[in-house]
């Protein structure tokens, strides 16, 4: 929220405004992801290496480039969210 | 649903810049400063510092989250760190 917004509120943030930042943090987040090498962490212990590519606005997939599976990379390939428990990757 | 994702944006914001320790489903365990916690999914977006000056941010999605501790509150040198990270370059602070 902008400083006048703020004032405006008699400097009682709003639940929208903190809404509105968690989300644009975690949008800039995926900004830097994109194009780093990520691992996912997927159910039942399995991990795969990929390029982060994008998600999507529904958090219902990610799209990922040069997916590395036991048959082979996919150049490009979608994981879903629910098979996916967590993802990390370096910044530097 | 699970509890952590029907907490409120205001629920989620007191932990952000507070480490924390994640337990997630089947048993992974991941700790880190809470950059933010999304609001549309409830993932949660941990940094940590290593040496030679990298972080490495975990994501864990809301879905996922069982349980959150939080291990230790955030110092505002610790807040300014942890803004700086996805900040836009342009806002990065100044420094000759």
């Amino acid at each position: 929220a902008s400083p006048r917004f703020q004032a405006l509120l008699g400097g009682q943030m709003t639940a929208q405004a903190v809404r509105a930042n968690l989300r644009q943090r975690y949008l800039r987040g995926l900004g830097a992801a994109r194009g780093r090498p990520t691992r996912f962490y997927l159910r039942a212990g399995v991990q795969v290496d990929a390029v982060f590519g994008a998600a999507d606005v529904d958090a219902v997939a990610f799209q990922v480039d040069a997916l590395r599976t036991p048959l082979g990379v996919q150049a490009a390939a979608l994981l879903r969210y629910t098979d996916v428990l967590a993802y990390t990757f370096l910044l530097e | 649903m699970n509890d952590w994702q029907r907490k409120s944006p205001l629920d989620w914001e007191t932990y952000v810049n507070k480490m924390v320790k994640v337990a997630a489903i089947e048993k992974h365990e991941y700790e880190g400063w809470v950059l933010t916690v999304d609001p549309v999914s409830a993932s949660i977006v941990l940094a940590t510092f290593l040496e030679n000056e990298e972080v490495s941010i975990s994501v864990v999605l809301g879905h996922a989250v069982q349980e959150v501790e939080i291990l230790k509150e955030g110092d505002d040198e610790m807040k300014q760190r942890l803004s700086c990270i996805f900040a836009p370059e342009e806002s990065k602070a100044y420094s000759p």
